[in-house]
C-alpha cells in the first residue's frame, strides 16, 4: 500500500519567503508536493488560532515562514511574530502535540534553494510523525 | 406499590438492564459527579449527593446533534437507538424535568428529540436521606422523597431498597427479586423520609414573587444585584430547569451538521443582534431576565416557578450569589 | 474583631465620607461556610459590611475594567495589584481613578479541600489565627491554614501589594525559596502522548460555562474570539476538539497578563486544573522575555514589544 502523504500548511510571508518559493519555482528546484501554501503579508499576520484551526481540520503539519531577522518590510513584524512563536510552539509540546508539528524558518526571497531544503525537511519531519490525531475535529468543523 | 430489594439484588438488578437498556447513572469523575451511561454496576457511590451537572442533560444534552448532511443526505438524529434507564437522580431533579416538560412537550410546542428521549427513559429517583443545607426542594412542593416525575422511587433503608412503584413504566421493569416489603420496614421508610424533611431548614417565600415582580421591571434593584455577577454561565447550565439553547452549523464542504447547544442568558451573545444592537447590553438586563424568567414568566406561562431547589447555583457561584436571598430581597425589599 | 477587618472598614467609610470615592469594592459575608461574596459599597454606614479572611478568594480586580468614569477603592492582595498593575500597563484603567487597598496575606483557604476531607457536610466555619475550626453536624475538625492554601498561595513570591495607596496591616517576608514550576517541570518530564492524555482528560470535563474567563481581570476584551462569528473560530458545542482549542488559546492569551492569582480554577465548577495551562506560558514568558506580570506599570507588555536579541532556537534560521 503506498504511504499517505502528509497534508502540510505552509504561512508564506509575502515579501522574502513567498519570493523565495517563488525563486524555487522559476530556478526549477524540485521539492516535495505536499505543501499547501497561503499568503500572508508578514509572518505576524499569523495568529496562532490559524495554526490550531489547521491542526483541527486534519492537516498534519503547518510551517510558519518569514524574513530573517532585521529584514521585515515592516521594520519589525518578524520580531513581534517571534514572540508569539515561542510561547505558542513550546505551549503546543508542553500539552502533547508532536514537537514537529508546527514549525518556523526565515527564508529570504534570495534563498530558492534553502526554501526547497526547509520544505523537504519539514515534509520529512511530519511524515516521521504520521497522520495526525490529536486535536482533529471528526465531525463539522 | 410498595416493594423492597436487598442491595446486592438490586445491583444484580441493574446489571441485567445492561442488556436490553443504556443505563445512565452518578459517576464519579475525580470526585464530581455526572450521570454518565455504565457498562457495571456496583451499586450506587456512598459519597453521591448529587450530580454537578444536572440530568436533564440526558434529555436535552448540552450538544446535541439534530441531523447530519453528506451532499443532499440528511440523517435525523431524533430517536435513541435503544431504551434507557435513569437511575439514581434527587427527586429536585425529578420535579425540575416536570417543568422542562412543559416546554419542550407542551401545548405550544412539541420537541421531538426531547419527548423521543423522554418517552424512551424510565426513572429510577434515589430519595435524598441527607439533604444538604442549601436544599429547598420543600418550597417547591417537592421534597426528599416526593415521588413527582418519577417512575420508581428508592428509599435507602439500610442494607435494603423500600421501592416505591410510582408508575406503570416502573412496574414494567420489576423483576421477581422485588417483594413485599413488611410493616415494620415500611415504618422505618417512614421515619427516614420523616428525618430527611425536618433536615430542611432553607424555606424560601414564593407566595407574592411573581406580584411583586410584575412591579420590578425598572427597578434599581437590578443594578445592585448584578453588580458582583460575573456573566458566567455557571448557574444556568448547572440549572435543571433552564433550557435555552443556540443552533449551530457545523459544515465543512457539502458535509455537516446541526448542533444544538445550551446556550445562557448570561451571555451577551445570547440577544447580539446581527445589526450590532443588543437589547440586553449589561449584567443588569441580563440578571433580571433571569430571575424574571423563573420567577415571573414561568409562572405567568406554566402556573409555576422555574425552580426546583436543587441549590445548585448557590453553591457554585463563583461569587456567591444566593438565590434564597435574591428571593427574600425581592419580597422585602 | 481582627484588626485587619477594622481597619479596612475605618479606611473605606474615610474615603466614602470624604468623597474621595464614588465606592468601594471589597467582600462581604457569604450566604454559606467557606465563602464569601464581593461587595459593592457606596455609603460609609455600610461599611461595617465589610469583612476579611481567609476565604476572600476573589481578585477583585475584574470589576475594574466596567468602573467607567467613576472613582473607586478596591481591596486588594498581591496577586490582586498585580493584575491592576497589568490592566494600568495595558491602558483599560487609570491609576488615578483607583484607590488600592493592599493586604499583604500569606494566602486563601483551599475550601474544596477541605471540603473534600470531611464526611458530611460543613454547617460552620471559624478562623482562629493559625487555624480552621470546622463543625458538621456530626463532626469538628481542625485543620492548620498552612496545609490548606490554594495552589496558587502556596508558590506565590508576592504577597505583599506591588502598588497600594492605603497598606492595611505590615508586610509580611516574602518566600524567596519557593519554586513556583516544580509542577510545569515536572509534567515537562511526562512522554509527549501522556501529556496530551493528561490535557484532554482535564479539558473535556468543560461545560463551556466560561466562569474561568469571566473570573479573570484580564479577560476583559469586549468579545472573546470564542463568541466571534465571522470569522466563527470553533464550534460550541462539547467536542473535545473544540474544548482543546478553546483551553489552548484561552491560556496563550494569557501570556504576559497571568498573575497566577488562580481565581480561574476557583470558579471553574468542574474543578479543571487550569493553573497547570497558564502557569506554563508563565514560565515561558519568564524564560523568552524575562518579564514577570504586573511587577511595574513602566514596562510594556512581552506581547506588545521585542528584542533584537529574543532567543530563537525554536525557529530554523538557516544558521
Amino acid at each position: 500500500m503506498r504511504e499517505r502523504e502528509p497534508k502540510i500548511l505552509a504561512f508564506l510571508c509575502n515579501w522574502c519567503s513567498y519570493a523565495g518559493a517563488d525563486l524555487a519555482g522559476v530556478s526549477r528546484i524540485q521539492y516535495p508536493p505536499n505543501v499547501r501554501v497561503i499568503r500572508v503579508p508578514c509572518s505576524s499576520r499569523v495568529n496562532p488560532l490559524f495554526i490550531l484551526k489547521a491542526l483541527q481540520q486534519g492537516i498534519d503539519g503547518v510551517l510558519v515562514a518569514g524574513c530573517h531577522p532585521g529584514d521585515c518590510h515592516y521594520i519589525s513584524g518578524n520580531y513581534i511574530a517571534r514572540r508569539k512563536f515561542a510561547i505558542i510552539k513550546n505551549f503546543l509540546e508542553y500539552i502533547g502535540i508532536e514537537e514537529d508539528r508546527v514549525q518556523f524558518a526565515w527564508v529570504s526571497a534570495a534563498e530558492g534553494a534553502r526554501f526547497a531544503q526547509v520544505i523537504k525537511e519539514v515534509t520529512e519531519k511530519v511524515k516521521r510523525l504520521g497522520p495526525i490525531k490529536k486535536l482533529v475535529k471528526t465531525r463539522g468543523i | 406499590m410498595m416493594k423492597k430489594i436487598s442491595k446486592k439484588d438490586m445491583n444484580r438488578f441493574i446489571k441485567s438492564l445492561l442488556e436490553d437498556y443504556t443505563v445512565y447513572a452518578p459517576v464519579n469523575t475525580d470526585g464530581i459527579f455526572s450521570f454518565k451511561p455504565i457498562d457495571n454496576f456496583q451499586g450506587i457511590d456512598p459519597d453521591y449527593q448529587n450530580s454537578k451537572k444536572p440530568p436533564k442533560e440526558i434529555f436535552f444534552p448540552q450538544s446535541e446533534t439534530m441531523f447530519e448532511y453528506e451532499k443532499g443526505k440528511v440523517t435525523s438524529a431524533e430517536k435513541v437507538s435503544r431504551k434507557r434507564i435513569l437511575l439514581g437522580i434527587r427527586p429536585c431533579d425529578a420535579k425540575a424535568n416536570l417543568l422542562l416538560d412543559n416546554v419542550f412537550a407542551g401545548e405550544d410546542y412539541q420537541d421531538v428529540y426531547y419527548i423521543n428521549k423522554r418517552e424512551n427513559t424510565t426513572i429510577i429517583g434515589l430519595g435524598c436521606r441527607k439533604p444538604l443545607s442549601t436544599c429547598f426542594c420543600t418550597s417547591f412542593g417537592g421534597g426528599p422523597f416526593s415521588k413527582d416525575g418519577l417512575d420508581i422511587l428508592l428509599i435507602d433503608i439500610g442494607d435494603k431498597y423500600i421501592v416505591d412503584v410510582v408508575t406503570d413504566k416502573g412496574r414494567e421493569i420489576l423483576t421477581n427479586k422485588f417483594t413485599e416489603a413488611s410493616e415494620e420496614e415500611l415504618k422505618l421508610a417512614e421515619k427516614i423520609k420523616r428525618e430527611a424533611e425536618e433536615r430542611i431548614k432553607s424555606e424560601v417565600k414564593i407566595e407574592g414573587v411573581k406580584e411583586k415582580l410584575d412591579t420590578m421591571f425598572e427597578s434599581s434593584f437590578w443594578d445592585k444585584l448584578s453588580e458582583r455577577c460575573l456573566g458566567c454561565a455557571v448557574c444556568t447550565y448547572l440549572c435543571p430547569t433552564c433550557h435555552c439553547f443556540d443552533i449551530d452549523d457545523e459544515a465543512k464542504d457539502s458535509q455537516g451538521r446541526r448542533v444544538r447547544n445550551w446556550d445562557s442568558c448570561m451571555f451577551p451573545l445570547f440577544t447580539l443582534q446581527a445589526s450590532g444592537h443588543n437589547p440586553r447590553p449589561t449584567g443588569k438586563e441580563r440578571m433580571r431576565q433571569r430571575v424574571m424568567h423563573k420567577f415571573n414568566y414561568f409562572i405567568e406561562n406554566y402556573k409555576r416557578a422555574a425552580c426546583a431547589g436543587c441549590g445548585r447555583c448557590i453553591l457554585n457561584c463563583p461569587v456567591n450569589i444566593d438565590i434564597r436571598k435574591v428571593l427574600k430581597e425581592i419580597l422585602t425589599g | 474583631m481582627p484588626e485587619v477587618e477594622r481597619k479596612i472598614r475605618e479606611e473605606a467609610k474615610n474615603l466614602l465620607v470624604n468623597k474621595k470615592v464614588d465606592f468601594v469594592i471589597g467582600f462581604e459575608e457569604g450566604t454559606l461556610p467557606l465563602r464569601v461574596s464581593p461587595v459593592f459599597i457606596y455609603k460609609g454606614d455600610d461599611t461595617e459590611k465589610l469583612i476579611w479572611n481567609s476565604f476572600c478568594e476573589n481578585n477583585l480586580a475584574v470589576y475594574l475594567p466596567e468602573i467607567g468614569d467613576k472613582k473607586v477603592a478596591v481591596v486588594a492582595k498581591g496577586c490582586d495589584t498585580r493584575s491592576i498593575v497589568a490592566l494600568i500597563v495595558e491602558g483599560q484603567i487609570k491609576r488615578e481613578q483607583i484607590v488600592v487597598i493592599g493586604i499583604p496575606y500569606q494566602g486563601m483557604i483551599d475550601r474544596r479541600r477541605i471540603e473534600k476531607e470531611v464526611e458530611g457536610e460543613i454547617l460552620e466555619v471559624k478562623e482562629k489565627n493559625d487555624e480552621i475550626l470546622i463543625k458538621g453536624d456530626v463532626f469538628e475538625k481542625v485543620f492548620k491554614k498552612e496545609d490548606y492554601l490554594y495552589s496558587s498561595c502556596k508558590t506565590c513570591k508576592h504577597r505583599n501589594p506591588v502598588i497600594s495607596d492605603i497598606l492595611i496591616g505590615e508586610e509580611i517576608e516574602e518566600r524567596t525559596q519557593v519554586d513556583e514550576y516544580a509542577e510545569v517541570n515536572e509534567y515537562e518530564k511526562k512522554s509527549v502522548d501522556e501529556r496530551w492524555d493528561y490535557f484532554n482528560k482535564e479539558v473535556n470535563k468543560c461545560i463551556r460555562c466560561y466562569a474561568c474567563r469571566q473570573a479573570c481581570p484580564m479577560c476583559y476584551c469586549e468579545e472573546c474570539f470564542v463568541d466571534n462569528s465571522y470569522p466563527r473560530w470553533i464550534g460550541k458545542g462539547l467536542d473535545s476538539s473544540d474544548l482543546a482549542v478553546w483551553h489552548i488559546i484561552r491560556a496563550y492569551h494569557q501570556a504576559g497578563r497571568c498573575v497566577d492569582c488562580g481565581s480561574c480554577e476557583r470558579a471553574c465548577p468542574m474543578e479543571i486544573n487550569l493553573r497547570f495551562l497558564t502557569k506554563k506560558i508563565n514560565k515561558e514568558v519568564k524564560n523568552y522575555f524575562n518579564f514577570e506580570t504586573g511587577l511595574d506599570s513602566a514596562t510594556s507588555p512581552p506581547l506588545a514589544t521585542f528584542n533584537v536579541e529574543d532567543r530563537q532556537d525554536f525557529i530554523d534560521s538557516g544558521e
